[in-house]
């Protein structure tokens, strides 16, 4: 068995769920407290993933990320490499495919905190960041919770779009998921059991951790 | 005495509001009117809570705008001031408490106390709202009426310049109530800044209340004193008709009978106690200065004092002013030394008992009334 395709796995999911903490904290903040007409918009976009099938969103992102396409154009300003069939490209498609994965359970969480209680800390002195920092996050734990461990674990779980802006680069872009199917495809089924039950194994545990954790951090309210 | 102006006028859809009084600049000023009337609407206009709960949907149209406090402006929509809420020195007690069920109520004490820079006596308040035991607790393990009083130490600590409290009571069981009642009048007797206090309760009305702001689909239609306020606006007591209030200390406690008396310009007149509460504490006690309502409809008026009768109080009076109702029956106003009666009679007696302005006669009413 080799490790680069679970390295790479495990790369590749801990840095699309930081990006995703990052890039998804104030989005799903905008969202739980927008009443703008355009937020349906902005919240069915963010939920495409969970709807196309990904080759679909796979497709369109090789043409953007190619050369000629809008992010790749963008990103040959900076850079000499081409982001398809690149780790930076993995992470870009990851990010937009584990999108709703993580914005979801944020913004569920950022409503339950509800307005009321961010009146009362305004009325006490607390600026909005203040409040969003000692009243919003800590009583959001929960969400954090849920988000981190199910973008992380879509994002372990992915094939479709990988195979299609990543190909099957050993060592480079090859993950988990794309290693099982090869040796699948050539009738290696002792490999693929050992990739295979390991991922199971793993999954299963992350949940497990989770849930337990979830009951023992309880939001009190 | 040094007035608080308020100015406010703003529409939702069809509704508006248009708020142009004053209130004093210490003790408590109740903002009273029926749900609907816009008084949490005034309220977080002036806390800058912007109009609603829920987000700014439902966010009031600010056309006119005019509060300062303490020589800062809130809002003024001439000069384009408008304050954030947490620039404004203004403590809110929210009906639900609103407590932060992360933070300990140690925690939630310390939140605006320490946002606000504020020198206050932590340990004094502590120990006058009795949280002594409950600091390392969480929210969700205090009664209603705990909370309530931490949500109150939490908004006093804080240091402001103006607190509101909106229905701080209406969330809670009657019991809690008249637990809570003492703590809130306990704030008022030491508090130098003014509390707006929204209430539609008469009975709270009457025993908090220093100044009245009558509130009526979206307008304060009339301000003053609750003794004054009681007797030109019957809008008090809708249901039991025009009332009016008589002040006096505390004479003498006749427990057995259930009675007090109580001196009233120099007449001693005897009144239901309230029920004694359950750890033996009597609620008054000689000397306390008393508030009781009544009701212009128990009081009868009498030539002379009549002597065989169950009616234990009878007064000499002076009619003031005779006020025809709509009913057909006739509002007498009377003076008992510096302070107003109210009576209903009918039609009838006021023709038989030929009554006039200024003429004297006596006054009886029982001894049931409302009492602070």
């Amino acid at each position: 068995m080799e490790w680069a395709p679970i390295l790479i796995t495990l790369k590749l999911a801990a840095i699309t769920t930081l990006i995703l903490l990052v890039l998804g904290t104030p989005l799903a903040w905008w969202l739980s407290q927008s009443q703008h007409r355009f937020k349906v918009i902005i919240e069915s976009v963010v939920a495409l993933p969970l709807v196309l099938p990904p080759t679909v969103l796979g497709f369109y992102l090789l043409i953007a990320l190619s050369p000629q396409g809008f992010i790749g154009e963008f990103w040959s300003l900076f850079s000499d490499s081409t982001l398809t069939f690149s780790f930076s490209g993995l992470v870009i498609g990851s990010v937009i495919y584990s999108m709703p994965f993580v914005v979801q359970p944020l913004q569920a969480s950022f409503e339950t905190v509800g307005r009321p209680l961010q009146q009362a800390a305004w009325s006490l002195g607390a600026s909005r960041l203040d409040t969003f920092r000692h009243i919003v996050l800590p009583l959001s734990s929960r969400g954090f919770l849920v988000a981190i461990t199910l973008g992380f674990a879509h994002t372990v779980g992915e094939f479709g779009v990988v195979l299609m802006i990543g190909g099957n680069i050993p060592e480079v872009t090859q993950v988990l998921s794309i290693v099982i199917y090869d040796h699948v495809e050539v009738l290696e089924y002792q490999q693929a059991h050992a990739y295979a039950a390991g991922l199971l194994t793993f999954s299963f545990l992350v949940l497990l951790i989770t849930y337990s954790l979830n009951k023992k951090f309880r939001v009190r309210l | 005495m040094k007035m608080l102006q308020i100015f406010y006028q703003a529409h939702f859809n069809q509704f508006k509001l248009q708020v142009d009084c004053s209130i004093p600049s210490q003790g408590i000023s109740v903002l009273f009117g029926e749900s609907g009337s816009g008084k949490s609407s005034l309220l977080n206009l002036i806390a800058g809570l912007d109009g609603s709960d829920s987000g700014e949907q439902h966010k009031l149209h600010v056309e006119k705008a005019r509060f300062s406090l303490n020589n800062t402006v809130y809002d003024d929509t001439t000069q384009e001031i408008n304050l954030k809420p947490w620039q404004r020195k203004i403590a809110y007690v929210f009906q639900d408490n609103r407590l932060f069920p992360h933070m300990t109520v140690l925690q939630n004490i310390q939140f605006g106390y320490n946002r606000r820079n504020s020198t206050l006596d932590q340990q004094a308040l502590i120990k006058q709202f009795k949280i002594n035991d409950l600091l390392q607790h969480y929210p969700q393990q205090l009664s209603g009426g705990q909370k309530q009083r931490v949500s109150m130490v939490r908004a006093l600590l804080s240091n402001p310049d103006l607190l509101i409290m909106d229905e701080p009571l209406a969330a809670l069981d009657y019991n809690s109530r008249q637990q809570l009642l003492p703590y809130i009048e306990s704030i008022h007797q030491q508090l130098t800044i003014p509390v707006l206090y929204v209430s539609h309760d008469i009975k709270e009305v009457l025993r908090l209340a220093d100044y009245i702001v009558l509130m009526q689909n979206g307008k304060n239609i009339a301000q003053g004193e609750l003794a004054e306020l009681c007797v030109s606006q019957p809008l008090l007591t809708r249901a039991e008709g025009p009332s009016f209030i008589l002040q006096g200390d505390v004479s003498a406690l006749l427990v057995d009978e259930g009675l007090l008396q109580m001196q009233c310009e120099g007449h001693e007149l005897l009144i239901a106690a309230p029920p004694a509460k359950s750890d033996d504490k009597q609620p008054v006690k000689i000397g306390d200065s008393l508030r009781v309502l009544l009701y212009a409809k128990d009081v009868s008026l009498c030539l002379s004092p009549a002597d065989n009768s169950s009616i234990l109080n009878v007064v000499p009076v002076r009619i003031e002013e005779i006020k025809q109702q709509a009913s057909g029956k006739q509002l007498l106003l009377c003076a008992l030394g510096q302070q107003r009666l109210l009576a209903t009679i009918s039609q009838r007696s006021c023709n038989t008992l030929q009554l006039e302005v200024g003429k004297q006669l006596y006054a009886q009413f029982k001894a049931t009334a409302m009492i602070k």
